[in-house]
């Protein structure tokens, strides 16, 4: 008992020494990449045993459906999580941004203009949260907390508090259509997740962007521009955001002002139980989408034998502890040995 | 630069008189005791809370979690009112709190978790916890009589809430510049490293520093609770930027080590007037969202822009 205090000061010594991922380690990355595969199994196989209705067509569209739209956040927070921003949480501003404004500008210059400008201002609000972070090189939690508060009264604002519903229901329609039999939305998705992948892990901007998150002084004198960097990862994400959004108006035909709240811990939560660390430097939007895939199959499996929806956010709260503890704990017996 | 740096260790002081000036001009009698009185009630809340986030800011972490810890604390106090009777429902309800807080502070000492990302997933633990046991519907107390007594106002100015507010502000001035304790809490914030080598545990402050945010969090849930006569699970859950903002205003830093118990009191203060203005001049909940959003924003940027020291990347990345 009389040692505790002292492993705790060394290990306290430890983390502040040592802060950034030291990858790299093969047990490390096995245990992180099985783990999930494993468990994602045991969902598939727990699901079908206990619910009839759980291995059928129509019962994974509606997974891939309602993952798709957090999906598309989750490509853009991979990139936050691994440039070091720890998390971005204008999430829920961005996305009733992108499905505000999609639905109540149709009127004014029509849906595809709409769409187009809802994204846009959603990666303006990006690019604010990006300056405050990466320039003037505030906490990112605390500029998006703020930037987000801010762009959402500023959204209700504009709109007069109310909801706003869609006015051209062709746009709806082409939303909910299939192609293949999949829905449209879900291959966005993919597409969107695609272009994530490739520009993480095969362009200049991906590895300055796990060059920054890894060791940012030596990044810097690297001559990579990490400050543009850290706030390209905060626009992606608000970008993302967006587009998520105006499909999610245009699918309900209706937005309200917190239309996109819990979307912010969804999709960090993926991301986290994915395997990423939250110290950045580490990462790919495939995990992360693994992360997804769990996640969104043990909710649905959730919903399937009835649980309740709070005990549903308890369980998405445990697994964010859960994951960066054993992320911690993973790192520091890979690093430090 | 250095006239601007003055005016930036003096802002709260500053910002307070013109909120007052503008106030009191827009707004016919702000002034009058009554208004006063009702605006410090309704700063009580966030004050309340804002005591407890001062101290783990100096300690250089943060909680998330105390708009949920607040609606927990609240639930708890009112729901075993029938069993155990109206004030030692009460003490649970703060107690509850305290183990919230004792959560956090466990997640971000022993499982060494970044405090913004600890206090992210107990934010929505805790709040999933008060729906599930309220079934996501209010809850009403046992005494409706006991709310009226609660808003007497003593002394034409203090309710017992804004008198257990500045009643703690002032403890915790007292605290932090009067005590070893509260010299340590500054060294572990700006140094935990230099802190740990001069004989002091940085773990078991922060954990206490955590302990004391969500007992403080608790204090002001079963507050509201008592008061309105109803436990919620939707409350407080908009008051997390407010009380960052209220103590940021008050000049303690979110990278730790500096900040001011009286620093608070005067943010609060200032908060508190900005929203009784609005309510005043009916100005809708968002418009006030932004524009303690702003506060916050503005703030912040100051701070990083004109305090002279050492800037590094590192501090924008991880300060938790």
């Amino acid at each position: 008992m009389t040692d505790v205090p002292i492993q705790m000061r060394q290990d306290t010594t430890q983390d502040t020494t040592n802060e950034r991922f030291r990858g790299g380690s093969p047990l490390v990355d096995l245990l992180s990449r099985g783990g999930l595969a494993i468990a994602i199994l045991a969902v598939l196989v727990y699901g079908s045993l206990t619910s009839p209705f759980f291995f059928t067509t129509g019962n994974f569209v509606n997974v891939l459906t309602s993952m798709a739209i957090v999906g598309i956040v989750v490509v853009g927070m991979t990139f936050v999580l691994v440039v070091g921003g720890l998390a971005d949480l204008s999430v829920p501003a961005t996305i009733a941004c992108g499905a505000i404004l999609s639905l109540a500008l149709q009127p004014v210059i029509g849906p595809v203009p709409a769409f187009a400008a809802a994204i846009a201002l959603a990666g303006l609000c990006g690019l604010i949260s990006g300056l405050l972070i990466g320039y003037v090189g505030i906490n990112p939690i605390i500029a998006t907390l703020g930037v987000g508060t801010i762009v959402l009264g500023i959204v209700q604002a504009a709109v007069g508090g109310v909801i706003v519903y869609g006015t051209n229901p062709d746009t709806a329609a082409l939303v909910k259509s299939r192609l293949f039999g999949i829905p449209v939305i879900v291959l966005i998705f993919l597409a969107v997740a695609i272009i994530g992948h490739f520009v993480l892990s095969r362009s200049y901007w991906g590895r300055w962007t796990v060059a920054t998150g890894g060791n940012c002084s030596a990044a810097e004198a690297s001559a990579v521009p990490v400050r543009a960097v850290k706030a390209g990862a905060f626009v992606i994400t608000a970008i993302c955001s967006g587009l998520s959004g105006a499909l999610l108006g245009l699918t309900l035909q209706s937005a309200r002002p917190l239309v996109g709240t819990g979307y912010e811990f969804s999709a960090i939560t993926a991301v986290v139980v994915g395997g990423i660390s939250i110290m950045g430097g580490f990462g790919s939007v495939p995990r992360a989408i693994a992360g997804l895939v769990f996640v969104q199959l043990l909710t649905n499996v959730m919903v399937l034998q009835g649980v309740r929806t709070p005990v549903q956010g308890f369980v998405l709260g445990l697994l964010i502890a859960g994951a960066v503890a054993l992320d911690v704990a993973l790192r520091k017996r890979g690093g430090g040995a | 630069m250095t006239m601007l740096a003055r005016l930036v260790r003096y802002r709260v002081t500053v910002i307070l008189g013109l909120t007052l000036l503008v106030a009191s001009l827009t707004v016919p009698g702000f002034l009058s005791i009554s208004t006063l009185s009702l605006g410090l009630d309704r700063g009580a809340t966030i004050g309340i809370i804002a005591t407890g986030m001062t101290v783990l800011l100096i300690a250089r972490q943060i909680d998330l979690s105390v708009g949920s810890t607040f609606a927990l604390a609240g639930i708890t106090a009112v729901m075993l009112q029938p069993a155990i009777g109206i004030w030692p429902a009460a003490l649970a309800g703060v107690l509850a709190g305290a183990a919230a807080g004792a959560i956090n502070g466990l997640l971000s000492v022993v499982f060494k978790v970044n405090a913004l990302v600890a206090t992210l997933a107990t934010m929505l633990i805790f709040r999933s916890i008060a729906h599930w046991l309220t079934d996501s519907q209010p809850v009403p107390g046992t005494d409706i009589m006991l709310s009226v007594a609660l808003s007497k106002i003593y002394l034409e100015i203090f309710t017992l809430r804004s008198a257990l507010f500045v009643g703690a502000i002032l403890l915790l001035h007292v605290w932090l510049t009067r005590t070893v304790a509260g010299r340590n809490l500054f060294a572990v914030g700006s140094n935990a490293d230099a802190a740990e080598a001069s004989g002091i545990a940085p773990g078991r402050t922060v954990f206490l520093a955590f302990v004391f945010a969500g007992a403080l969090a608790g204090v002001a849930g079963v507050l509201q609770s008592l008061t309105t006569n109803t436990g919620s699970p939707v409350f407080g859950a908009e008051l997390i930027v407010t009380v960052i903002a209220a103590v940021v205003v008050g000049g303690t830093r979110i990278e730790g080590g500096r900040g001011s118990a009286l620093g608070t009191l005067g943010g609060v203060l200032t908060i508190a007037a900005l929203t009784t203005a609005m309510e005043f001049q009916s100005v809708p909940a968002y418009i006030q969202q932004v524009v303690s959003g702003l506060i916050l924003i503005l703030l912040v940027v100051l701070d990083r822009t004109v305090r002279p020291g050492p800037r590094t990347h590192a501090a924008a990345g991880a300060s938790g």
